[in-house]
């Protein structure tokens, strides 16, 4: 028999009873959305409802991906997502660079400014955008929601990359300058490609703030043919006379499965990326 | 002047500015102007009302009752997430077996929209065709099932749960980079001096985490505050108006009753309210710190990759 | 001013105008459809009529959209406000009059022929009626009825019901069954006022008096409101109703955990996949001092903002041929709004749709007033007190009636 475990041992599982409850609370709605998304639906009004069932319905995504247009909504959703992103990456790093790098009068007050943006939510918004958007004939394209979410993204894309600036330091570019590379060289080939990370770390923020933003997305778009993702969730449950309970949550499940992959993968980034004094 | 026009940094600065006051900017003066109007059913401008539109809220007790729920659901979200937060980001920080897992698994509810989560929990939380009734039933935790949303006091005690869930991972983010950012040195010299493990996360984590927690604090409270999904998806503000806050009212005001100025009204009074807080959360911080409080201005001091 | 300025500009406008033309000329006439979201099939039976007509009318381009019944009026608010009207919409009935009295909806009686008019029910053409002008055409109407659990009243040894007395027996027998709820109660969301009305108007209430004035203060509206009350304290409804929108309700119907409920046509086809062994029957709400129903019809309005009348009307006309429209009601599960659809075998043959019909001759519907969803709610708010216990009867009913009529400016 063996008595003695190693401490590490001892700390892993310290460490995960201590976090239990909350990985269950946390992976409860993702089992009850796989439980429904795969039954038969004969079974979805069972009494008491259990977690079993006969056997799993694969169909059920099928025809959900055919009925409710999923594949157009997730194109509409990852051009939203990744557009709106790539134009709060573009009109960010110069500012963060300015803000980093310069100084200017009126350097604090801009980053007030951010802060301010910051205070208003889209649903508070919507009208006077609706009506912003209507004169600019965005009504129903999916730009509209670009430029939006990349301006609501935008103050916390410029407090990031610029604290991540400040920590480079500012000799490299000057070296490059002295020799003798003009100041546009020495951004984009040194400076910039040492602040990938922090990129990273924006992008992925922007990228989920845009993938599950709702009451925009809602208003802006008017033909199921522009809905993004979470929209079209939601017209399944939307005041109809029926609601498929089991298609829903095969679109939920469809839906998340994207983001937690990419999440998984770059969530290491992203801590990095908040470890630089990030949003200081 | 001339030399701000010469500037580079106002060049680059420009187009984000330009953006922001564009998307952001032009809806906040078009909601003052309208919060100022007599406006018609479909949004219509009838005239000037003065102020009309905020005399009407002063009398409103649903609007009274609304921004007190919203200072309560705001309160009780953000201390809810922090609280947890902070011990799951300090464990997840530990050296551990599978803590890759264990983040990915934390982070999990970022990478569902709201509305799909509240859609999902309403679901489960279904008195009799909800698996979380029938899983605690099954435990025998429970006798009869609670039906979690039919009264105001229990269904928005479950909002804030829910409210609190998904404002984790964020909050666990910004805390878990803090602790990476941590000098180690600093904890070596305590472990030579003989500090016990509290006396190390007393004197030197928690101070050293006080700018992380400043802005958990700030974003989250603008964050819950105007946040909308939850509350709409799971009790639509009800029951009899007991779980509706100001976001939830308004959109009610709005887009059912046809009442755009009032509506506009309740927006530029919420706005006010996050720009008040904000300030005085801001002059108070300054005022805690004295003198240490960060310049933002000077660059940030840490390095990347603190000794591994 | 000089000679050769005058001359740039009037070269300017008319190549201005020439461009204009240009563009009117090689575009096609674009119609925009709002469609309110039934089920998934609503979308899809739109998109196919929208196609056949423009194989007929090459010129015209009908555009479909789609929208959600939940957030419906929002869209149309915004776009109202910003200026993106659609050209015709489908909306609910009872939002008409706002839609009326703001000047948004369009007067029809100028496209409406005789024929055209003759095509559809007498009943379900009045609500669209305002002021004398026909505000627009009936597109979805569905009459409400009970549908009872056949097993559990056998079980339970109950009489199925014929009015509220016999009800409220059958309810105390079948939550004798272990587990079991006599009547469902609607408590939260969409039509739960709707609930209430059903049993208003069979004690002989109304909504409105003849004064104008909200009928909620009424006695018969106290009854009605005293007999739910006291059927949730006694545990023949489920408990919590305030947790169970209509849905909810219809869900613990297919479960077979109550043995009635009040409910719309479109519920059979649910039935029939998710509970396929369950007996039911469909039979007229109980009756105290009258017989009735709710009518419910959506309506199909032009906005007065269109530059389009005559193609919108005319894809209007397309849409109603009884080609489409069997296909649409059979589809969606309503009952028909036109007479030559509602001549069909099945509408007097099927046993559940001929039970929904039935009740047609004595149908109420929502009155067409201004303010109608702020009303509802506010009638909504009154009930959920009720049911929760947080007001008495009295007090909550004669509060909301003194706020309705408030609203009314009555």
């Amino acid at each position: 028999m063996k008595l003695s475990m190693s401490p590490r041992v001892k700390r892993s599982i310290l460490c995960w009873l201590l976090l239990l409850p909350l990985v269950v609370v946390i992976l409860f709605p993702f089992g009850v959305m796989f439980v429904t998304a795969l039954r038969p639906r004969d079974e979805l009004f069972v009494f008491p409802p259990t977690w079993a069932f006969s056997r799993f319905v694969w169909t059920n995504i099928t025809e959900m991906w055919e009925k409710v247009n999923f594949g157009t909504a997730l194109l509409n959703s990852i051009y939203v997502s990744v557009s709106s992103t790539l134009l709060a990456l573009l009109f960010g790093i110069p500012a963060a660079y300015a803000l980093s790098r310069f100084r200017f009068p009126g350097k604090g007050l801009y980053r007030q400014f951010l802060l301010v943006t910051q205070m208003m939510s889209p649903i508070v918004l919507v009208l006077g955008l609706f009506r912003l958007m209507v004169v600019f004939g965005l009504v129903n394209s999916p730009n509209s929601l670009v430029f939006t979410y990349a301006a609501f993204n935008l103050a916390f894309t410029i407090w990031m990359l610029q604290s991540y600036f400040n920590t480079i330091p500012h000799e490299l570019e000057e070296a490059a300058w002295i020799d003798g590379a003009s100041a546009f060289v020495s951004i984009t080939r040194i400076f910039l490609p040492l602040a990938v990370p922090a990129m990273v770390v924006t992008a992925i923020f922007t990228f989920i703030n845009s993938w599950n933003e709702f009451v925009l997305a809602l208003t802006m778009l008017r033909e199921s043919d522009s809905y993004t993702l979470p929209v079209m969730v939601f017209a399944q449950v939307a005041g109809r006379y029926q609601i498929e309970w089991h298609h829903v949550m095969a679109a939920t499940l469809m839906a998340t499965v994207p983001v937690a992959v990419v999440f998984s993968w770059l969530q290491r980034y992203l801590i990095r990326g908040m470890a630089l004094g990030a949003v200081k | 002047m001339r030399a701000l026009l010469k500037s580079p940094a106002l060049w680059m600065i420009l187009p984000s500015f330009a953006l922001t006051m564009f998307v952001i900017g032009y809806p906040i003066l078009d909601l003052a102007w309208t919060s100022l109007q007599e406006v018609s059913r479909f949004g219509k401008l009838l005239g000037f009302a003065g102020t009309m539109n905020y005399g009407e809220l002063v009398g409103d007790q649903l609007f009274i009752d609304s921004l007190v729920r919203t200072g309560i659901w705001t309160a009780c979200v953000v201390t809810g997430a922090i609280v947890i937060s902070l011990p799951v980001a300090l464990i997840l920080n530990e050296d551990f077996i599978g803590r890759g897992v264990a983040r990915i698994i934390i982070m999990l509810p970022w990478s569902i929209s709201l509305t799909m989560t509240a859609v999902v929990w309403r679901w489960a939380l279904n008195g009799r065709a909800g698996l979380f009734n029938a899983t605690f039933m099954n435990l025998g935790w429970m006798q009869e099932p609670v039906e979690w949303l039919a009264t105001a006091q229990l269904g928005f005690t479950v909002e804030i749960m829910v409210g609190i869930l998904v404002s984790i991972p964020f909050t666990t983010t910004i805390f878990l980079g803090g602790l990476s950012s941590m000098p180690q040195d600093v904890y070596e010299a305590a472990y030579v001096d003989g500090a016990s493990r509290w006396q190390q996360f007393r004197h030197i984590t928690l101070p050293l985490l006080k700018p992380f927690m400043n802005i958990a604090i700030v974003l989250n409270v603008i964050y819950v505050f105007n946040s909308f999904p939850i509350i709409w998806v799971m009790t639509e503000g009800g029951p009899a108006n007991g779980t509706d806050i100001l976001v939830t009212y308004l959109y009610k005001l709005a887009f059912r009753f046809g009442q755009l100025g009032k509506a506009s009204a309740i927006s530029l009074a919420m706005f006010f309210i996050l720009f008040a807080f904000t300030l005085l959360y801001v002059w108070l911080v300054m005022r805690g710190e004295g003198e240490t409080g960060a310049d933002s201005d000077e660059p940030a001091p840490e390095e990347e990759g603190a000794p591994a | 001013m000089t000679y050769q300025f005058k001359r740039a500009t009037v070269a300017a406008v008319a190549a201005l105008g020439m461009l204009g033309f240009a563009a009117a000329a090689s575009a096609k006439t674009e119609v925009r459809f709002v469609v309110a979201e039934y089920s998934s099939y609503s979308g899809k039976h739109y998109e196919e009529v929208a196609a056949a007509f423009e194989k007929q009318n090459p010129d015209i381009d009908v555009k479909v959209e789609v929208v959600p019944w939940n957030t419906l009026l929002q869209r149309l608010t915004t776009d109202i406000a910003g200026g993106t009207a659609p050209d015709i919409s489908i909306i609910g009935t009872r939002w008409l009059l706002d839609f009326a009295a703001q000047g948004v909806a369009e007067p029809i009686d100028g496209y409406l022929t005789p024929e055209f008019k003759g095509t559809f029910i007498d009943t379900f053409m009045t609500p669209s009626v305002i002021d004398g002008k026909t505000m627009g055409l009936p597109v979805a109407a569905s009459a409400r009825a009970m549908m009872v659990n056949l097993d559990l009243f056998e079980k339970a040894g109950a009489k199925v019901p014929t009015n509220w007395d016999e009800l409220y027996a059958a309810a105390q027998k079948i939550s004798k069954l272990k587990d079991t709820f006599g009547f469902g109660l609607q408590g939260k969301e969409i039509e739960t006022d709707a609930y209430f009305y059903y049993a208003l108007w069979t004690h002989g209430g109304d909504i409105f008096g003849k004064d104008g004035k909200s009928g909620l203060n009424s006695p018969e509206a106290l009854e009605a409101a005293t007999l739910y009350k006291k059927m949730i304290d006694e545990g023949l409804t489920q408990p919590s109703p305030t947790n169970y929108n209509r849905e909810d309700v219809f869900n613990l119907f297919k479960q077979g955990k109550v043995g009635m409920v009040f409910t719309f046509p479109m519920l059979i086809p649910q039935v029939k996949a998710e509970a396929p062994n369950l007996k039911y029957q469909v039979l007229p709400f109980p009756a105290k001092r009258a017989k009735a129903t709710y009518g419910v019809t959506d309506t199909l309005m032009m906005f007065s903002t269109s530059k389009v009348k005559k193609e919108a009307w005319k894809f209007i006309e397309f849409a109603f041929k009884d080609e489409w429209r069997t296909q649409f009601d059979h589809g969606e599960g309503f009952l028909p709004v036109t007479k030559n659809v509602a001549a069909e075998d099945f509408y007097k043959t099927d046993p559940d749709i001929s039970a929904f019909a039935a009740g047609l001759p004595y149908a109420k519907f929502a009155p067409t007033v201004e303010n109608w969803e702020e009303i509802a709610d506010t009638t909504v708010q009154a009930l959920q007190k009720i049911y929760l216990g947080q007001q008495a009867p009295k007090a909550a009913l004669d509060e909301a009636a003194a706020k309705i009529d408030k609203i009314r400016g009555k």
